[in-house]
């Protein structure tokens, strides 16, 4: 199990994650969301061990990431928000450099590489540079990496950025297969109607402060709202959307 | 003049200024991303190497007539291919940056903008470097020397002045023309991803051309040997001779027998000049709305995907990725290929004088101390690319998946740079070994070769507590004056210092058992200090400045 504890991250001052606690469990899918800015990122960056938090502790299966960081990230994998990647490898050679940071035995990985990239349609360009690759295929790559060794916590930043219909759906599927098959999965996304299917459970964050932790069920009947899209406008939406968009439109056509 | 610059459109000075930027890489370079510091550093060199040959002349200047004929033809044709080589190397660091790539494209074909615009703006922004660089190297030598000419042929200093500026531009024009006109061609006949593959090659090609040519071209001081038919051929083949002809043909001092070598020359500067305009014009004009529709996805090459193991999966991963990375990253490729100037340089200038002779030469300090250079070279030089990162915001994958001690992640930047750096100089000073004797003494050479690039490695590798490539490196810590003088005060000097201890060692087997014991001693010394170090190092990513705040150290007692 993954387990936030009070875990606050500032930028010169300002809080990006404030106090935030919440888990999630193995065999859950757990939906993390937040309007941009309110912190999603800056967590997730902090459960991967990539930043720092000035304060809290984060727990998996009871430990602290930072006793065993090296340990810790052996059972981890995680998809960034952004497709940072590098460019001058080809798609294949990519992957094989992540199996040999992460040791992977050879013939094993060389499988996985060759079905992950046969079952997410990047085979016929594995040995073109990553620099050619379109967003979609980047995000294919990112998510091939993070799977490759098997990882028991996965992390995933707006995982559906840049895919295409079919392999959103395929995605879906497989987060909840994954799940299924005892493992942690904790990703954010903007897309609610996508986060409303999958998740067991969400986390909202609202101006770095969690303002919700539990299954949609229990929230559609706490606070008595039929959708996540009307149960997130209420806890993190402070503009009114109609109105803004009609200000919008009248400011160009003056 | 600011009037005159005015008077230019508005589109061209923005594009000229951002062109300019773009030249030569400074992200690359880190010189805290100054151009006019660059180029100050850049000319500062050139500088000081036209007030040596300027110095040159002056020594020169009581020579009788006859001697001062022979010495000024030797220092004409040195200036001739000097300025062609620093041409030639500019053009191999800018290559590509004439030619619209997909970001002009993509950037500026939407604009309200004309193609000539940003052709002229660009072509601006080379010439400029080039006109800076040919202003450097001549500042001082291009107005003693051709003064000097003038005295060695009772001609007029004027038109020597003339003569000679005119010359250093034309064979500047001549030889950035031909390299246009080549990549012009390349990418008007070939598919857009071919040309990509094959513009690299192109680049590492024409840097070999330019240096090879450079160094092992022969200085022909007398109008005899010129006209010699045995020199005939030599002369036809290299450019360096043509403007030579030029030049002495606008000093009014070309023998007639020579007219056909300034013809050369001037059918040479017109192919080159025109050929490089109409590829220009025909790129900007045709194909720079093909950068965008041809996809830069290459298609694959199948089966060309081979990695065999170099020791553990860590060590065969950073040693891959360095390779790519060198192959791949023009940035890295031009920089790294700067100090493979330098070695190859070394290495064809040591046997150059048994090349020509034709035959082994007695092992010479010169030899030794230009293999001890070659492998300085080769070490620092990947050393010091591997500071610079690439694609710095990606190194969060090599974070997230660092599993293993540091000491593990030196010891794969150590086989590295053991793999990539001393062993090819290694192998290049045991070729060139070939060319001396006796093979004794040579074998004995290379063995001290070979400690002397493990130690090297030791050495490069202190306080190195990362991943080549993956690293932020602050801004300004690179000077090239720095490294210029470095590199000559230190490293030549010690070198010869070095060999000449050697060569002495080489005839004594006591002796020389001592110089390879103790060099066995500071290597292993080297070795054992970085491991123990790296145990307890951390792995860092991020260079962070030193602290701004000094502690005085003041402690209260109670």
């Amino acid at each position: 199990m993954l387990e936030l504890r009070n875990v606050s991250k500032h930028y010169c001052g300002i809080p990006a994650v404030d106090d935030v606690s919440f888990a999630a469990r193995p065999g859950e899918v757990t939906g993390y969301l937040g309007p941009n800015g309110s912190g999603k990122s800056t967590t997730l960056k902090m459960i991967t061990g990539l930043i720092e938090m000035i304060s809290g502790r984060i727990l998996f299966d009871g430990k602290s990431i930072h006793d065993d960081l090296i340990a810790y990230k052996r059972r981890m994998g995680y998809v960034p928000e952004e497709p940072y990647l590098y460019n001058h490898l080809s798609g294949v050679e990519y992957l094989v450099m992540i199996s040999q940071l992460r040791d992977l035995p050879a013939r094993q990985s060389s499988e996985r590489i060759d079905g992950l990239l046969r079952l997410l349609s990047l085979y016929d360009d594995r040995h073109a540079s990553i620099s050619g690759y379109s967003k979609g295929m980047r995000q294919k790559l990112l998510i091939s990496a993070a799977l490759l060794h098997n990882p028991d916590l996965i992390l995933l930043d707006e995982p559906f950025s840049g895919l295409d219909v079919g392999s959103a759906l395929i995605l879906r599927s497989l987060i909840k297969e994954l799940a299924a098959r005892g493992k942690v999965v904790l990703f954010s996304s903007h897309e609610l109607d996508t986060v409303e299917r999958i998740s067991d459970r969400v986390v909202i964050l609202h101006r770095a402060k969690l303002v919700a932790d539990d299954s949609i069920e229990r929230l559609r009947s706490m606070m008595d709202l039929s959708t996540l899209e009307e149960i997130f406008s209420q806890l993190a939406v402070e503009q009114d959307s109609v109105a803004t968009a009609r200000q919008i439109a009248e400011l160009v056509h003056a | 003049m600011r009037k005159l610059i005015l008077l230019l459109p508005l589109q061209f000075r923005v594009l000229y200024r951002q062109f300019l930027l773009r030249v030569i890489d400074l992200e690359a370079l880190s010189i805290e991303a100054d151009i006019p510091r660059f180029i100050g550093q850049f000319a500062g060199v050139l500088i000081f190497v036209s007030v040596i040959s300027a110095l040159k002349a002056l020594f020169a200047s009581d020579a009788p007539p006859e001697i001062l004929r022979g010495i000024c033809w030797a220092v004409e044709q040195q200036h001739i291919s000097g300025i062609m080589l620093v041409v030639g190397l500019f053009a191999v660091v800018s290559w590509d940056t004439t030619f619209p790539d997909k970001r002009d494209a993509m950037v500026l074909l939407p604009l309200p903008i004309t193609p000539h615009i940003i052709l002229l703006a660009k072509l601006a922004a080379s010439s400029v470097i080039i006109g800076i660089a040919i202003l450097s190297l001549n500042f001082a030598a291009g107005l003693a020397w051709p003064i000097l000419v003038a005295k060695a042929c009772a001609g007029n200093p004027l038109r020597a002045l003339a003569a000679y500026w005119f010359t250093m531009v034309a064979a500047c024009a001549f030889l950035y023309g031909m390299v246009l006109t080549v990549q012009g061609m390349t990418a008007l006949l070939l598919p857009r991803g071919l040309f990509l593959r094959l513009s690299a090659l192109l680049q590492l090609v024409a840097f070999g051309l330019f240096l090879g040519v450079y160094f092992l071209q022969p200085t022909i001081d007398n109008q005899v040997a010129m006209n010699s038919a045995s020199n005939h051929h030599l002369l036809i083949c290299l450019p360096s001779f043509w403007f030579f002809a030029l030049f002495n043909q606008l000093n009014g001092s070309l023998p007639t027998s020579l007219g056909w070598l300034a013809t050369e020359a001037w059918t040479g500067l017109a192919l080159a000049v025109s050929g490089a305009g109409i590829s220009l014009l025909l790129c900007y004009l045709r194909t720079m709305r093909k950068t965008i529709e041809e996809p830069d996805l290459v298609s694959a090459m199948r089966g060309m995907h081979w990695t065999p193991r170099f020791g553990s999966a860590l060590q065969t991963a950073v040693l891959f990725f360095t390779i790519r990375s060198l192959l791949r990253s023009k940035q890295h490729r031009v920089i790294f290929a700067f100090f493979l100037a330098g070695v190859f340089g070394t290495a064809l200038s040591s046997v150059k004088d048994a090349w020509w002779v034709g035959h082994r030469l007695p092992l010479s300090i010169d030899f030794l101390a230009s293999s001890y250079l070659m492998m300085v070279l080769a070490v620092v030089g990947l050393r010091s690319v591997f500071a610079l990162p690439i694609t710095l915001h990606a190194n969060w994958v090599l974070r997230t998946t660092q599993m293993r001690a540091t000491r593990q992640y030196v010891a794969a930047a150590r086989r590295t740079l053991l793999l990539l750096a001393a062993l090819p100089a290694w192998l290049l000073a045991a070729a060139l070994s070939n060319s001396f004797y006796p093979w004794r003494e040579v074998m004995a050479h290379m063995a001290v070769v070979a400690i002397w690039g493990i130690i090297l490695t030791e050495v490069s590798l202190l306080g190195f507590y990362k991943v080549p490539f993956t690293c932020s490196v602050l801004p300004g810590k690179i000077n090239i004056q720095f490294l210029f003088w470095g590199f000559f005060i230190f490293a030549v000097i010690f070198a010869y210092m070095f060999a000449d201890f050697e060569i002495h060692a080489l005839h004594n087997p006591l002796r020389f058992g001592l110089l390879l014991a103790v060099l066995a001693a500071i290597e292993v010394c080297l070795w054992g200090f970085n491991r123990h170090r790296a145990k307890w190092a951390v792995l860092y990513f991020e260079e962070l400045p030193s602290e701004t705040i000094t502690t005085l150290g003041i402690t209260y007692l109670s």
